[in-house]
């Protein structure tokens, strides 16, 4: 067990993707497993981050004064935003599981949600940039990190699910296209909200 | 005929596809534009609002001409912030006399339909030829060459109004007659603050306190 | 192989000459009107770079920006591919090719003198719309003259079916036409200055009626044409389902039209209007969805291409953006997700993220497939071409981020307000924090500039010096002939 894919999984995995996708490349792990006893420490990691960070300083959204919001609001958020990336984890190895028969890859729905933890690690660790919540600071950080998680993406779908670089490249595309659907569809669902009540005050 | 054979006469015949393209495409625009464009309300100016003096026409021209609207609109939306931030929303019967319309699609600066009357003329002079001697933070381009250029070549006044006055715009002789004399000694800038001190003050009296 | 044909001699082959001149005036348009918005993000970080020049002013700039992207780069490449594709799918020459060559030419003059003419300030403000009417006129001439030879080529075709591609190139010529000319319809003052025949609220409708359509049908319709050509004629695959083509072609040209009053929630305009558009822009997301769908099953099963052809890299990747773009633009529709994107840089993050991921993408494909086809040597170097695919990535990436950020935090920070009802946060203070996301978006469009550039050096390279190789049409399946062909 000891190098086997399960201690790559946490950090490792940070600073050897390759080896990481090769050694999944060889496993079916139990996604239960998979998704409770790794994955989720590093969901965690953001809402932490988050929780520290805007309690201890307050969100600056760029203008004027620091948002502070209360203990009460902050562990609410803090929880959404936990549930957003549990379900943003689930939904996309389920997509990618999915998928998969179309791009001649059949690999276990665990190899699937091992593989998105591996590609999301960076920006999971990355996401202690939210103890200084600064908008502009954490754009910095993520927006180049986001990048570097889509380009281990673009590599690692092959690796890890044994097909093909070409057919892998098709096949991370299609994934880009659900992230960036995804991502925009939050977007617009936390402005609805925002717009209908929920959230900060809005002269709407 | 079934719709499969019947597509297929349209998927064989260039003319039969143009044509239900044009058939298929125009209905959309038959039923929501026509309406619209036959709209009575939409025509009918608000009591206040005038039609542009030649001096604000000239002016709304520069402003058309230096693509203001490319980053300010002239929109202000029903929404409490808005209200507060700008003023009243704006009616339909404030815009029947803007061709083109200038609602704009993009906040770089602020919205202006409401900007009349709020700073004064000696303001936007040193605003408009370099905004940052009065808002530091401010991305604004400077237009320092309106204050150079005369007003009354910025345009043929009495063409203008006469071609207005074609699409139904109410100037009297009286006043296109008199346009190129209104323009006399005035610079473009002067032109441009006339047009942005009387942007918004075409409301009802009721409404607009 | 490679001769060249002469005029007189070339009635049974490809007129393909002009397809080359078109590919490398497309690609010098993107070049200037790319490095035209890279200006002018630089000037809302340092808003004294125009040096106190009119024409280099940010509001002539940038009608010439997306004028010169949308017309110049845009409507040069579905020209070039229009001509390329209408021949293989007709197997005839290309009616009148002398006129072809007309339109190109007239509409590589009419960008020229009209982006000039832009910086000299003469606008109808009217948005993607802004020329005025000498050359409202003159496009409409050239637009006719440009159906003539497409609707001819097709009319003298050798097969009986017409092709799906072209029925989207045709959408695309016949919309266009009549969205320009019912909206551009005005009284001329002077040669730079003309009155809307429509005032206010009624000029607003029929101004996003054209706005949102020329959008549907130039930059969706007419590039959905050059990817149901390329996509099956890249992967060596042939539709993966033709008869759902033919349901999404029908359903995007009839729902698109009613989109357009989306633009103007919240104004003036009747609330009927408004609703009505929300809807359409929702049923409009099934017709644009079942095409994506039908690009990434065509190519699913081609990944073996890949591994020869970098341009195929691209087409896929565009299909991706194609998938966000016409998601996010339904989405923004809705009137809760308006109220906070509309006016911001939100808006241009969602054209962006359609022009260089779906449009520019797809289109740098098809020109990376193109141009050795029409010379009949290699690509200069398929190396540059895979560096550009990452740049033109990271670069739309970088792009939509940077202006997501800055949209939300403007729609927000605009309508917040405190306890007692009074606005949080003064706009100038709002503006001022836009300035890193605005440097963001600065380094976004230099990198994906850079690509373009490298794009240009490698298809130069490939293109120039080289005449275009013969092609003759093959011969027709007697089963699919028409006329005299279809007995022998």
């Amino acid at each position: 067990m000891r190098d086997s894919i399960y201690s790559f999984l946490l950090f490792k995995a940070l600073y050897e993707p390759k080896i990481a996708f090769a050694k999944l490349a060889e496993v079916d792990p139990a996604p239960l497993r998979i998704l409770f006893r790794y994955s989720l420490w590093l969901l965690l990691l953001p809402p932490l981050f988050s929780f520290i960070g805007a309690s201890q300083f307050g969100w600056r959204l760029g203008a004027g004064t620091p948002l502070y919001m209360g203990t009460g609001t902050l562990l609410l958020i803090s929880l959404g935003y936990l549930f957003i990336l549990f379900f943003g984890l689930v939904t996309t190895a389920l997509i990618s599981r999915w998928m998969a028969d179309t791009y001649g890859a059949n690999a276990s729905f665990g190899r699937h949600v091992a593989l998105i933890t591996i590609v999301g690690e960076p920006l999971a660790v990355a996401s202690v940039a939210h103890l200084s919540p600064d908008v502009f600071f954490n754009a910095l950080v993520l927006i180049p990190t986001t990048i570097w998680a889509m380009y281990l993406l673009y590599k690692g779908i092959p690796i890890a699910l044994g097909i093909p670089p070409e057919r892998g490249m098709l096949m991370a595309s299609s994934l880009v296209g659900w992230l960036l659907v995804a991502a925009v569809s939050l977007l617009g669902i936390s402005m609805s909200l925002w717009t209908l009540g929920i959230g900060p005050l809005l002269g709407v | 005929m079934s719709a499969l054979s019947l597509h297929k006469r349209i998927e064989e015949n260039t003319g039969l596809l143009i044509f239900g393209i044009l058939l298929v495409s125009a209905i959309g625009g038959l039923v929501q534009i026509l309406p619209v464009l036959n709209q009575k309300s939409l025509q009918a100016p608000s009591t206040n609002t005038q039609p542009y003096t030649a001096v604000e026409l000239t002016g709304r021209d520069i402003y058309i001409r230096e693509g203001c609207s490319v980053c300010h609109s002239q929109q202000v939306r029903p929404l409490i912030a808005e209200v507060e931030r700008y003023g009243p929303y704006s009616r339909a019967g404030e815009f029947v006399y803007d061709r083109p319309f200038l609602w704009g699609s993009k906040r770089t600066g602020p919205d202006l339909h409401r900007v009349g009357g709020k700073f004064s003329d000696d303001w936007h002079r040193i605003h408009l030829i370099d905004p940052r001697a009065v808002i530091p933070e401010s991305i604004m381009p400077g237009y320092p060459w309106l204050a150079k250029r005369e007003a009354h070549r910025a345009g043929d006044i009495v063409a203008k109004m006469t071609a207005l006055r074609t699409l139904g715009t109410p100037y009297t002789d009286e006043q296109i007659a008199q346009a190129e004399a209104d323009l006399e000694g005035l610079l473009e800038i002067d032109t441009l603050i006339a047009y942005l001190q009387m942007l918004g003050t075409g409301l009802d009296e009721e409404i607009a306190r | 192989m490679a001769t060249t044909h002469s005029s007189q001699d070339s009635a049974d082959i490809y007129e393909d000459t002009v397809v080359i001149r078109l590919i490398q005036f497309s690609v010098l348009w993107a070049v200037i009107a790319m490095t035209a918005g890279v200006y002018i993000s630089a000037e809302l970080l340092w808003p004294t770079m125009d040096f106190g020049q009119f024409w280099l002013s940010f509001g002539r700039l940038r009608p010439l920006h997306t004028n010169g992207i949308i017309f110049g780069f845009g409507v040069s490449a579905l020209m070039a591919t229009a001509f390329y594709s209408v021949q293989r799918t007709s197997h005839v020459r290309l009616f009148a090719p002398k006129l072809a060559w007309f339109c190109a030419y007239a509409w590589q003059l009419i960008i020229l003198l009209g982006g000039l003419s832009l910086l000299a300030g003469w606008t109808s403000t009217k948005e993607y719309a802004e020329l005025e009417w000498p050359f409202d006129i003159a496009i409409a001439v050239v637009w006719v003259l440009f159906g003539v030879v497409f609707f001819g080529t097709i009319a003298r075709r050798k097969i009986r079916p017409i092709y799906i591609s072209n029925w989207f190139y045709g959408a695309l010529i016949i919309v266009i036409a009549m969205l320009h000319i019912v909206n551009n319809l005005a009284i001329p003052v002077t040669f730079g200055k003309s009155y809307s025949l429509y005032a206010g609220a009624q000029d607003a409708v029929v101004q996003w009626w054209y706005g949102h359509n020329a959008v549907g049908f130039l930059l969706t319709g007419g590039f959905l044409g050059m990817m149901y050509y390329f996509l099956p004629k890249h992967s060596g695959r042939p539709i993966w389902s033709y008869r759902l083509s033919v349901v999404a072609f029908w359903a995007f040209t009839y729902s698109y039209i009613w989109a357009g009053p989306h633009h103007l929630h919240y104004s003036a305009i009747p609330e009927w209007v408004q609703s009505l558009a929300v809807v359409m822009s929702v049923i409009l997301l099934a017709p644009s969805w079942a095409t994506m769908i039908n690009g990434i099953m065509t190519v699913s099963t081609a990944w073996e291409k890949l591994r020869t052809d970098p341009a195929l890299k691209f087409i896929v990747l565009s299909l991706a953006f194609y998938g966000l773009a016409t998601f996010e633009g339904p989405m923004m529709s809705f009137p809760s997700v308006n109220v906070v994107s509309h006016f911001t840089d939100w808006t241009i993050g969602h054209v962006h993220s359609g022009a260089l991921g779906w449009n520019a993408m797809i289109t740098y494909g098809t020109f990376y497939f193109m141009a050795p086809r029409l010379v009949g040597v290699p690509l200069y170097s398929v190396r540059l071409a895979n560096i550009h695919f990452w740049l033109a990535l990271a670069g739309t990436m970088l792009y939509i981020v940077a202006m997501w950020g800055a949209g939300v935090s403007q729609g927000l920070l605009w309508l917040s307000v405190d306890e007692i009802g009074e606005l949080s946060f003064s706009f100038k203070d709002i503006m001022a924090s836009m300035q890193p996301f605005y440097a963001l978006r600065l380094i976004a469009g230099l990198i994906f500039l850079a690509g373009t550039c490298l794009m240009a050096y490698n298809l130069s390279k490939t293109l120039v010096g080289r005449k275009a190789v013969v092609v003759k049409p093959p011969p027709v399946d007697p089963a699919y002939a028409i006329g005299k062909e279809a007995a022998v």
